[in-house]
């Protein structure tokens, strides 16, 4: 039985090759099946979605070799720039809640 | 996606009980109790201890939530290479 941590991690990987294999190379997002992700997989985290320069500004932090894909290792700076975004924002509460 | 990458962080925010960091013990705790499916080794503390030094880019002996994703991301990027690896072998075989 995987454990908690472990299928979250696996729905990450399923997530990423799910978009990544839509079309062209299929180990990695193109900027159109980052941005079908984007939309698809992250619209209460991000609301940029619909902002084009956003989107490229996003591929061109994730794909740092240049090669106007992202592939998993680019992908997972994604999920780590959000995991801490999403911790700061926790604690964040934490910290009004205590006030309160 | 967006539940996948919570649960990335409630697991390390209930590990660290709210601490900033996590130490030596937690860390352990945490990766006998998440990791034994994904990772061999998870019962040697030893390796565990050396697992730990590995990920402490700043040498203060705990593991921060920094350290812990870089851990994540590392175990993420075996299993899919993994995964991409055998789904090729099964295309070239067919």
């Amino acid at each position: 039985m995987p454990s908690e941590l472990e299928t979250a991690m696996e729905s990450l990987i399923t997530v990423f090759h799910r978009y990544a294999s839509k079309q062209g190379r299929s180990g990695t997002l193109s900027r159109r099946e980052l941005r079908e992700l984007m939309e698809n997989e992250l619209s209460n985290f991000l609301k940029s979605q619909q902002d084009a320069t956003a989107i490229d500004k996003i591929m061109r932090d994730l794909d740092t070799n240049g090669d106007g894909q992202v592939d998993f290792e680019e992908f997972v700076s994604l999920v780590v720039g959000l995991s801490i975004a999403c911790e700061q924002c926790y604690q964040m509460h934490m910290k009004n809640v205590a006030k309160k | 996606m967006e539940g996948a990458i919570k649960t990335l962080v409630t697991t390390f925010i209930s590990s660290s009980r709210g601490k900033d960091n996590l130490d030596s013990k937690s860390f352990q705790k945490l990766v006998q109790k998440q990791f034994s499916g994904m990772m061999e080794d998870t019962n040697s503390s030893k390796k565990i201890k050396e697992m730990q030094a590995g990920l402490d880019a700043n040498n203060d002996g705990k593991v921060s939530f920094q350290e812990y994703l870089t851990l994540i991301g590392y175990l993420a990027n075996c299993v899919s290479d993994s995964k991409t690896n055998s789904s090729q072998a099964a295309s070239d075989a067919s």
